[in-house]
């Protein structure tokens, strides 16, 4: 069975999983209905084709970005990019600088881009609510204070890769890979640690909530 | 059905000709309605025990199918022997308003599952449903844009019939995917893959949907299906051109697809 029938398979389920934990995704997604957005990422062999109706259904692009973006019409917007690239399309400012510098191409209707960072970009979920509807609350509480001891190791093994990562970077450059590859991995390990914090906000804001 | 149904009586098959039903050879005229007492009786418990049967590896094939098929907003798309609607469901969101999908089976029962299904997931305004007989598909020539079986084409009496006619209903550029049953491409998993439709599926039948007969017909059909070469060499006799196939789950299901240029 082909990975990416099962890649997608999950990736769609969570993505409408994650969207039905915030009430008010409902009308970002209703602004979305009949559209789609191909996205091509750098790091994965195929395109990946969002569709939005009441729901969003994720399949795999057969046609190349080229092919996509020749036949393109006003209801579908394509994006290339990398995954580092994808965290900063929820700042819709930003990107025109993107495509300067050629990190992002973008084809077609661009507010189809905008809607879609709108609706990513403006969830607001509330991972412990969702988990109290299964395991009630108490259960909930305990396996997010689980969650904050984990986020704890996670964030001093985290400080420690990236001291690690300097280090390599600045004494072990003539024998490691490229610097970029490097830099880029570490932007990713700090886009990490600040999704942790600000989970970790939200956890704190929880804990004073009860 | 609703407004826009149709209904094509099946063709008489002359009588006196013989053909298989499962392992049972029955006269031609006979497997039609054969074949509509078994899924009668499946449809209420149909979607369960796709499910229950592929342990839900079904859903995966069929979106295999679904990325192969190459659907986009505009497009007509006929889903032959569509049943209970899982790939309609997905094209029609996948054509949007300017498209239209048609569920087609010679299966009342079926169709009307599947209709209510799609009602109840809001799907209405581009989907057609239709009685039809996918030997004789009562579509003007060069309809649509992309047609698809799913496991449907196993139980039609004369196979060759289906996909001529379906060539016929293709719009030229268009391509057909069939996605049915195979032959597993291993030896041990042929002997567990029989041990497993045998033994095992026509209980699961009698236990969930009691109905072990219906279970029974269902793994006979599958071993009397042609093989991956043998239904390539039908798709280029009906005309498709560019012809290949993939298989899934070690061929014990397979994707075949044909265009017509
Ligand atoms: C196993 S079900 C598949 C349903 C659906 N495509 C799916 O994949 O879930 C097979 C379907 O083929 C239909 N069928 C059998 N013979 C047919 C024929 N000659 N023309 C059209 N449909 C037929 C049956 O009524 C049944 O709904």
């Amino acid at each position: 069975m082909p990975a990416s029938a099962l890649f997608t398979a999950t990736a769609e389920a969570a993505v409408n999983r994650i969207l039905t934990l915030d009430e008010d995704s409902a009308g970002r997604l209703a602004a979305l209905e009949g559209q789609r957005l191909v996205l091509f990422l750098d790091e994965l062999p195929a395109g990946l084709t969002l569709i939005f109706s009441k729901r969003v259904d994720i399949h795999t692009e057969p046609r190349s970005h080229p092919e996509v973006v020749a036949d393109i019409d006003t209801h579908t917007c394509c994006i290339r990019t990398s995954v580092s690239v994808l965290p900063k399309l929820t700042q819709t400012s930003q990107l025109t600088q993107l495509i300067r510098q050629q990190a992002l191409d973008l084809d077609g209707e661009l507010s189809i881009a905008q809607k879609v960072a709108a609706l990513f970009g403006q969830l607001d979920t509330d991972p412990e609510e969702w988990l109290s509807d299964y395991i009630g609350d108490i259960a909930a509480h305990q396996a997010f204070s689980s969650a904050e001891k984990f986020k704890q190791s996670l964030m001093q093994v985290l400080g420690r890769t990236r001291a690690g990562i300097t280090n390599t970077i600045t004494e072990e450059k003539p024998i490691g890979v490229g610097k970029l590859a490097m830099l880029h991995f570490s932007d990713e390990v700090s886009i990490l640690r600040d999704d942790i914090q600000r989970f970790e906000a939200r956890l704190n804001a929880l804990d004073k909530e009860q | 059905m609703s407004d826009s149904d149709t209904t094509s009586p099946a063709p008489e098959n002359s009588p006196g000709q013989q053909t298989h039903f499962g392992f049972k050879q029955v006269d031609k005229s006979q497997k039609a309605s054969l074949v509509a007492n078994v899924f009668d009786s499946v449809a209420a418990k149909y979607d369960v025990m796709n499910d229950l049967m592929s342990l839900g590896v079904h859903r995966l094939w069929k979106r295999y199918t679904i990325d192969c098929s190459g659907v986009r907003a505009g497009h007509k798309v006929l889903d032959i022997a569509g049943g209970t609607g899982d790939l309609t469901a997905k094209f029609s969101r996948m054509v949007g308003p300017t498209g239209s999908v048609t569920l087609a089976d010679i299966n009342l029962s079926m169709l009307k599952v599947g209709r209510d299904k799609l009602r109840d997931k809001g799907l209405v305004s581009n989907i057609d449903y239709v009685q039809a007989d996918a030997e004789s598909l009562p579509f003007p020539d060069n309809t649509f844009d992309v047609v698809t079986m799913a496991f449907g084409l196993r139980n039609v009496t004369e196979k060759q019939n289906a996909l001529d006619s379906i060539y016929r209903v293709l719009k030229p550029g268009g391509r057909l995917l069939v996605l049915e049953f195979s032959k597993p491409a291993s030896e041990h998993l042929s002997k567990l893959y029989d041990i497993y439709s045998f033994h095992i599926l026509p209980r699961m039948g009698q236990v969930v949907a009691n109905d072990e007969e219906s279970y029974r017909y269902l793994a006979e059909s599958i071993r009397m299906h042609p093989d991956q070469e043998t239904l390539k060499g039908m798709f280029e006799q009906a005309g498709f051109e560019q012809c290949d196939y993939s298989n899934l789950t070690g061929g014990i299901v397979a994707l075949h697809r044909g265009y017509k240029f």
